[in-house]
């Protein structure tokens, strides 16, 4: 018969750093389950194309059939700040649509794309797993509630960063594709898609997680998070499109600025629900 | 020299909201021992693997596991135990042999040693032909298989199971009784069951623990439990039918008949020990009374687990 030990001594030391095979194993199962999931993985895959190739070609068209007497770009460019509005009606009438629609208008409701997938995926990830009775299994084996509250971030966090960066680089190609007869050089990235793509995405991507883990909690189900999240987030997008759009257009030390204040917001909220990951808690609630 | 506890509880206690889900259990279990943890739904149990897996931490009392304190080395305990919970938790998502690999790479094996080791566990449990499929359509009995394949796959010192074999067919739970029995017996496993079914937890466990409503009520070998609720050992004689008075009379006439209940087939009979059976079947037959036949039986888990479920009733009552 075998004899074991019960000397504290033979047991593995309490792991205090992190401990990343088994954060990436996670993250690589979580993944994995992820793309098998035509729930998750539809309406994460419909915003992105809809915005970064189809509305771009729609634009393109629409720049096709655009002259001195028949110019969409008239009807946007009271929503734009003076000086840009004089910069763009100095081009010819094609061009005024790409340059405004393409190279602007389009950047802050890009920043729809990271909140949605990083929310989508948080919920999978927080309340999914209650909903899958999985969540009793993790709590079962030797991860540490930091190692596991941090996995299922970059869970959610990575495919939203991929989606974004990935539909970013579409959009580059269709705009440019769009647009290369009717302007000299490249429309995207300019300055302002650069530091929305780079900066402030990245942020808003994390502002999404922080609500969701929050939110999910409370969810038992993963779609009552997207409900109760839904209804913190929806607002949001409103109102930083609504507000924001003469703001993040043009002054690029702005939209540096509102991207710093999304960190901070971000960073607190995963903060906070870092602080009530907890273990017990989660085992008490499910 | 007593080897020193694998497990000790010391009063532990756990609330829910203001609810007592364990109220000062007091426990030890040795190395080696298959502990059946009874009692109904809400009685404690899966409150109490929770808690001596570090998973939840006492409001007050003290656990140790493996030497460790489970609230304070949950992950170098969890390193050292498997736990089979009530319900599988399989990821749908994934294949059998997916779920169990990403389990074995989360224990921190490489990806060489983790296929290997599932692979082990799939030969174990037979379940080779379906560990490419995605285990939503697996039935009850394959998925605990797939779960336990999971609870086993590091070879933990102490194995926690939770009802193992809830919804299995009766051949699957043989099994899995007999594969639980031999891990304890052959492979020196201390296993802690957690379970309603009594006629499994009679096979194969040591000692029984009986919870209700959060608190320890009897715990110890089912003979000597069944020493303090009965006195004497119990006998079913088969007379071919229901005894006459005449015959229940010499019967409980006899020294060290401790008591007679007539039955349809004949007389259960409490006798103080072996000797005392061997005369009553003497008299009997001195008597010309037919005997078709007779057993002494050690009083099973099942009965007394019943007749302390009985004897609570009776004080919550009174």
């Amino acid at each position: 018969m075998t004899t074991l030990s019960t000397s504290p001594a033979d047991v593995p030391a309490n792991r205090h750093g992190r401990d990343w095979p088994v954060i990436w194993a996670i993250v690589g199962r979580d993944l994995r389950a992820i793309r098998r999931s035509k729930a998750v993985v539809l309406p994460m895959m419909l915003v992105p194309i809809l915005l970064m190739v189809v509305l771009p070609l729609v634009i393109g068209y629409a720049a096709a059939q655009a002259s001195s007497q028949n110019n969409a770009a008239l009807g946007f460019l009271d929503a734009v700040p003076d000086a840009l509005a004089a910069e763009i009606l100095a081009q010819p009438p094609q061009e005024q649509l790409l340059r405004l629609v393409l190279g602007y208008l389009l950047a802050p409701l890009f920043m729809i794309v990271p909140l949605m997938v990083s929310a989508v995926i948080a919920a999978d990830a927080f309340a999914g797993e209650k909903e899958r009775r999985t969540m009793e299994t993790l709590l079962h084996l030797p991860i540490s509630d930091r190692d596991l509250f941090l996995a299922k971030l970059l869970t959610s966090y990575i495919p939203a960063l991929a989606v974004t960066w990935g539909g970013f680089a579409a959009f580059t190609v269709v705009a440019n594709a769009v647009s290369w007869q009717y302007v000299d050089g490249l429309i995207v990235p300019n300055q302002l898609w650069l530091v929305m793509v780079l900066w402030v995405a990245p942020a808003v991507a994390m502002v999404g997680l922080g609500v969701m883990v929050r939110v999910s909690a409370r969810a038992s189900t993963s779609q009552e998070a997207n409900q109760l999240g839904g209804a913190v987030i929806l607002p949001l997008i409103f109102l930083a499109v609504g507000q924001s759009t003469g703001l993040l257009l043009v002054d690029l030390e702005v939209s540096i600025g509102v991207g710093a204040l999304l960190w901070l917001l971000a960073l607190l909220l995963v903060w906070r629900g870092a602080s009530r990951f907890a273990r017990d808690r989660i085992a008490a609630s499910t | 020299m007593t080897p020193e506890p694998i497990i000790t509880a010391s009063g532990l206690t756990r609330s829910f909201d203001g609810r007592i889900a364990l109220d000062g259990l007091n426990l030890e279990v040795q190395q080696g021992e298959v502990l059946a943890l009874l009692g109904p739904n809400g009685a404690g149990k899966t409150t109490t693997v929770r808690l001596l897996n570090g998973v939840l931490a006492p409001d007050s009392g003290r656990a140790t596991v493996l030497g460790l304190d489970p609230a304070t080395h949950g992950d170098d305990v969890r390193r050292r135990t498997g736990v089979l919970t009530e319900n599988a938790g399989l990821d749908d998502r994934l294949t059998a042999r997916e779920n169990l690999e990403y389990t074995a790479r989360m224990r921190g094996y490489s990806k060489t040693e983790a296929r290997d080791r599932v692979n082990v566990q799939l030969d174990r449990f037979g379940m080779h032909d379906q560990a490419d499929q995605r285990t939503v359509g697996f039935s009850t009995g394959q998925r605990k298989r797939v779960a336990l394949a999971r609870a086993l796959l590091h070879d933990p010192d102490i194995l926690f199971l939770d009802e193992p074999t809830s919804g299995l067919d009766p051949s699957a739970t043989r099994d899995v009784t007999d594969l639980i029995g031999s891990l304890a017996r052959e492979h020196g496993r201390t296993v802690v069951l957690a379970t309603h079914f009594l006629g499994e937890a009679g096979r194969i466990a040591d000692r029984m623990a009986v919870l209700d409503h959060g608190r320890l009520r009897a715990s110890g070998r089912p003979e000597e439990l069944a020493a303090e609720l009965w006195d004497g050992i119990p006998a079913d004689i088969d007379l071919g039918g229901p005894p006459t008075t005449r015959v229940v009379d010499l019967v409980q006439s006899l020294h060290g008949v401790l008591h007679t209940v007539p039955r349809a087939a004949g007389l259960t009979v409490g006798v103080r020990d072996r000797a005392t059976m061997a005369g009553v079947l003497r008299q009997l037959a001195a008597h010309n009374i037919d005997v078709f036949g007779a057993n002494l039986r050690r009083a099973s888990m099942e009965d007394v687990y019943f007749a302390l479920e009985e004897s609570f009733t009776t004080e919550s009552v009174s």
